[in-house]
């Protein structure tokens, strides 16, 4: 005879606003096998918990029903409960009495309170059938993925490899630094970019537990949770790593200029070149879609060959596979800029004076195309005004309907730049939807820059023109004047936000990690789950999951290390036991779960039986995410699933066509 | 909603708006943040003083009536720069058109040429009068001058339906 | 090609320039136009009195055209391509709406039929006569003239509902005026509108828009304006004159239809396309014509 204890929460007024969990506790005493019913404010209180373990030695209960908010935010915690009194934690329901009784029905209490009694009743049903399962270990690779070594990918891999785990960091790029090697200096504080970020890099470079794979990009990933396989090309250099001195003598005698992608496509760089000006690892590249040897295939210039010393060019090198075993990967792929040419009346591509926020740090910085000059890329010179146009592209159904986050604190960042680089005697204007200041110091940053003569318009612009002058202008409505500006300036600087990068879906692909509406990775949970993927072991940090700051990506990166820590410093990993189990006897071999798996988490066994060869389908349990969908294809009901069996879901749907003491209604 | 107009000592009128609503075709208004690209761009701000993004803010909060009524909303050139651009897809042209409708079925103050029209329309089907034009060259062309062909109007059935759709109401 | 065609009002009542040179530059190209039952108005104007009765006329224009048994319909003025347009949307979303209007249709004893696709003059030589037919059939190229393009408003906006051309950059007029031939000049007002809708109820505010344009575009010494549409061409051909004094300034510059470009670059009589009727100095830009 089963003993069963009931624990029907308030969760504050939640619950107990809507549902009479008096008369949900009375009606719950009188059902069969149920030991103790009792209500209380919060269940998951320590005074909570503590007497649901009283009640389970002093009553002998060995079946738990607990009727609150959703499983998804105190199962484990109850199940830690019960183990704890000496119960197997799977012995345990969840009601949820909130998400699905009294938030929807608040309106109607009766029939809430009619419902939370049909819920428990069928928690009950379940409980009486619900079978004590083991958690199983398998060891854990103590090496962690980080894909990515911008900021987020370096801040991850540093603490990650402090803590003892082997870290491979994989960059698609030449050099790692991403973003923020671009920016010229950071707000609120102004620190210079390069001065805070090129200690981390070389940090990573030397550190003992970091192997770094630069050029290098993730072809696939096998596996499960602690045991991935993963297959990384690195593609060549077609310089040697060993030998290159970075003394750049090649890029100086190279005769194919292109357009600098890490410039922003403001100066042109060679064919052969050091990726950046502060490049980890400094060792030349050579691109094979502009090197005349490499795209021609000819024996033709060389010019770079016959300059370098340490004899480092290799036109021969050939891309190389290499397999990582590692038992967690961190995505920290970030994000690209949103192109302005999308929005054609704001004349970005048409006008050369018409810039990114992007472009405009470029020009600002010291190591960039104008050696930290502010200048107007039409005529070289210095602009007597410079405005910056916000919202470009973001808060905008036609094209990102989220704010980017950062857009206001980088033009404010940019205007005390400007202010700062060229004097007095420069008009600088920000057109603004709202301005954003929300972080720590950045209010005092706004005012920083109202304090510099930097003014601000209460509106935004529907175009811009080219005034016969040369000079860009547009009419713009101030909400605070309510009047109607004509506007002419040098230079316009366009605030376009972050935007998922363009091979994020391939990323969400290959690493199982689904995305939200906004295109952007998507995290387990907004709220409490910031770090992970739903994906078991894939953890995120940075912009790939959503536009951010340095501070917050610092941040992010550094929880998502200590995500990977607690998971793998034990060398061993829990399987959580809700999986697919086959029984052998029932299958028939015919593969429909094999076919539908999304987890590629059915294998097809070839036994011996009765000495006839028989397939037989059988599940690796530590790839299976327990979705039920092999459970419910199989024709001959042969796959059942560990806590969900048809059995227990069935007594739930009978459950719920049992009388109950209605009060009007169906 | 507790908000009166110092101004004009008006408060919102929910039943105008759930009117404007209706004309519209929609169950929500759509919700202008007020950008100010569309005032900002506007064809009719310089010369008639239009500020789109004002209309639409009152019409959210709900002081329609004195809208309706006004001179203002008669002054959009329909130029549609507002749609195009409006970063919540937000259409203050329908707005403006839904307001002049909603003027239109209270008597309120509609140009002249708008009702000319409309009875020219239910006269012969058109909504212009056919005209003599008279070139640089001091001569005068017509439509038979000129050997274009005859127009044919519509018959009278035409003018039953066509004010039976004018008295439709929007509802 | 065999489409039928929709004047509207003003092309039949005061722009006949327009129907004569559309007339007469159709047939050259391989497009025969069949005239629809009767005359009656798009809606446009009545849009702002009552937007059922406006979708009605709409709606009724294009039941006319299903009259014919033609699947085609070209709509030459830009507002009565965008107010038949709109309302051809509006009956693809609002089943109520279409159920309603077809009732009132019946007691007119019309049926609407939603297969029509509507055509501007724009798009129909452009994507479906195409510029390379075009080409062939020119046979008085213009060479170094400069000329202006005004493809009006309600033809190329709002994108969402589909329109003619791309409502940022839009480029189909100019690229017809280049295959005649004769280059066209980028300027910053291209866009801006001729205002034509503000004669019904501001007619200074009206003309000085029209006004500013022309007076921009003589800054840039252009041999002409191109326009498309009935309502630009009042504006900015007919009101000229008033137009110059709305913004006080002396406006002398040649406005032409499109299709009376296209005609003359066929070699058709400048009478034949109603070149005598434009109140602009037309005159000026024939001289510049090769003879």
């Amino acid at each position: 005879m089963p003993k069963i204890g009931v624990y029907v929460c308030h969760c504050g007024l939640n619950i107990a606003d809507v549902v009479d969990v008096e008369k949900v506790v009375e009606y719950t005493r009188n059902l069969p096998d149920v030991a103790v019913a009792k209500h209380l404010t919060y269940v998951c209180s320590e005074p909570g918990q503590r007497m649901i373990q009283e009640d389970i030695r002093e009553h002998g209960l060995d079946r738990i029903v607990i009727a609150t908010c959703s499983p998804r935010m105190h199962e484990e915690t109850f199940r830690k409960t019960i183990e704890q009194a000496g119960l197997n934690p799977y012995i345990l329901e969840i009601v949820n009495l909130r998400e699905h009784c009294s938030w929807p029905h608040s309106e109607e209490p009766e029939k809430a309170t009619e419902k939370a009694k049909e819920l428990v009743r069928m928690g009950i049903a379940r409980v009486r059938l619900l079978e004590p399962l083991e958690r199983r270990k398998v060891s854990a690779e103590k090496s962690v993925l980080v894909v990515g070594g911008g900021i987020a990918g370096i801040q991850a891999s540093l603490d990650s490899a402090d803590a003892g785990l082997q870290v491979y960091l994989v960059e698609k790029a030449p050099s790692i630094g991403g973003r923020m090697a671009q920016l010229d200096k950071t707000f609120p504080t102004l620190d210079c970019s390069a001065c805070i970020l090129t200690p981390k890099m070389v940090d990573v470079a030397k550190h003992p537990n970091i192997k770094l794979f630069t050029n290098t990009e993730v072809m696939n990933v096998k596996g499960f949770v602690g045991n991935y396989e993963v297959s990384v090309l690195k593609k060549p250099r077609y310089v040697d790593e060993d030998r290159c001195v970075g003394c750049e003598l090649c890029t100086k005698v190279c005769p194919v200029k292109f357009p600098d992608k890490f410039n922003e496509s403001l100066s042109h760089t060679r064919a052969i070149s050091i990726y950046s000006p502060h490049a980890v690892p400094k060792i030349a590249i050579i691109n094979p879609n502009h090197c005349l040897r490499l795209k021609l295939n000819k024996d033709v210039c060389g010019k770079c060959l016959e300059t370098c010393e340490p004899k480092a060019i290799n036109f021969e090198q050939q891309p190389e596979t290499i397999q990582l075993k590692v038992g967690a990967i961190v995505i920290a792929t970030g994000s690209e800029v949103f192109d302005a040419s999308e929005m054609p009346e704001f004349g970005y591509g048409r006008f050369q004076n018409v810039i990114s926020n992007i472009e405009f740090e470029r020009i600002s910085d010291a190591s960039g195309p104008t050696g930290g000059k502010i200048l107007c890329p039409k005529n070289g010179e210095p602009p007597k005004t410079i405005v910056f146009v916000q919202c470009v592209g973001s808060r905008d159904k036609r094209f990102h309907e989220y704010c980017c986050r950062v857009g206001c604190m980088v033009s404010l960042k940019q205007a005390i730049l400007a202010r700062e680089k060229l004097g007095k005697n420069v008009s600088i204007y920000i057109c603004f939807n709202d301005l954003r200041a929300f972080g720590k110091g950045y209010e005092e940053f706004y005012r920083r820059a109202r304090d510099l003569d930097i003014n601000f318009v209460a509106g935004l612009p529907s175009e811009i023109r080219n005034a016969a002058n040369g000079s860009l202008c547009f009419d713009v409505y101030d909400r605070g004047t309510n009047k109607l500006f004509e506007m002419h300036s040098d230079l316009v600087v366009l605030a376009n936000g972050l935007v998922p990068s363009s091979d994020l879906g391939k990323i969400s692909e290959l690493f199982h990690a689904s995305r939200s509406a906004d295109g952007f990775l998507l995290e387990a949970h907004p709220k409490l789950r910031p770090l992970e993927s739903a994906t078991v072991g894939v953890f995120l940090a940075g912009t790939c999951q959503g536009p951010k700051d340095i501070p917050d990506t610092v941040a992010q990166a550094s929880g998502a290390a200590a995500k990977t820590i607690d998971l793998l410093w034990s060398g061993e990993i829990e399987l959580e036991p809700l999986k697919a189990v086959v029984n052998k006897d029932l299958c028939s071999g015919c593969r429909i779960c094999e076919s539908v798996c999304p987890y590629v988490a059915i294998e097809m066994k070839t036994e011996i039986v009765d000495e006839i060869e028989r397939i037989r389908a059988e599940v690796v349990e530590a790839m299976c995410q327990g979705c039920g969908l092999c459970a419910s294809a199989c024709p001959v009901d042969a796959i059942k699933m560990q806590h969900y069996t048809g059995e227990q879901i069935l007594a739930q749907v009978h459950a719920v066509f049992e009388e109950t003491e209605k009060v009007g209604g169906s | 909603m507790s908000l009166i107009d110092l101004m004009s000592m008006a408060k919102p009128e929910k039943e105008s708006m759930r009117k404007v609503l209706a004309k519209l075709g929609r169950s929500e208004f759509i919700d202008c943040f007020q950008c100010l690209k569309c005032t900002s761009g506007c064809t009719a701000l310089k010369l008639l003083e239009l500020k789109p993004h004002e209309i639409m803010k009152l019409v959210r909060l709900g002081f329609v009536n004195e809208l309706a009524a006004s001179e203002i909303i008669w002054t959009c050139a329909t130029c549609l720069k507002c749609v195009q651009r409006c970063p919540q897809k937000g259409s203050p042209y329908h707005v403006i058109m839904a307001l002049r409708n909603l003027a239109v079925e209270r008597e309120a103050k509609v140009p002249e040429a708008y009702l000319k029209a409309v009875s020219q329309i239910l006269e012969n089907g058109l909504s212009q009068t056919i005209q003599k034009i008279t070139t640089r060259k001091m001569e005068t062309f017509d439509r038979t001058s000129l050997k274009l062909p005859k127009i044919s109007a519509p018959k009278e059935s035409f003018q039953t339906v066509f004010l039976k759709a004018l008295e439709e109401k929007q509802e | 090609m065999k489409m039928a065609v929709f004047w509207g009002c003003r092309i039949l009542t005061s722009q006949y320039a327009y129907e004569m040179s559309v007339r007469q530059v159709f047939p050259k190209l391989g497009v025969e136009l069949v005239d629809l039952r009767e005359a009656t108005c798009c809606g446009g104007p009545v849009k702002s009195i009552n937007a059922f009765a406006a979708d009605y006329l709409a709606a009724r224009a294009l039941a006319l055209a299903n009259l014919t048994g033609l699947t085609d319909l070209l709509v030459p003025c830009n507002r009565c391509h965008f107010t038949i347009s709109e309302a051809k949307h509006r009956m693809e979303i609002n089943e109520r709406l279409r159920l309603r209007i077809g009732e009132l249709l019946k007691e007119d004893g019309l049926e609407y039929d939603p297969n029509i696709n509507i055509w501007h003059v724009i798009d129909l030589l452009h994507d479906a006569v195409g510029l390379e037919k075009i080409k062939e059939t020119v046979k008085k190229p213009f060479k170094g003239l400069e000329l202006a393009s005004h493809t009006g408003c309600q033809i190329i906006r709002y994108s969402d509902l589909g329109r003619v051309d791309d409502a940022e950059n839009p480029r189909k007029l100019d690229e017809l005026i280049n295959v005649l031939g004769a280059e066209t000049v980028d300027y910053s007002e291209k866009l801006d509108c001729c205002g034509a809708v503000l004669t019904y109820s501001h007619q200074d505010a009206a003309l000085s828009l029209a006004g500013s344009k022309i007076k921009a575009l003589q800054g840039l010494n252009v041999d002409a304006l191109v326009v498309c549409c009935p309502a630009c061409q009042m504006m900015f051909d007919s009101e000229q004159k008033d137009a110059g004094t709305a913004v006080g300034a002396k406006l002398d510059l040649p406005v032409l239809y499109y299709t009376q470009l296209l005609g003359l670059a066929l070699d058709i009589e400048a009478e034949k396309l109603g070149l005598h009727l434009n109140q602009s100095l037309v005159d000026k830009l024939l001289t510049k014509l090769p003879a």
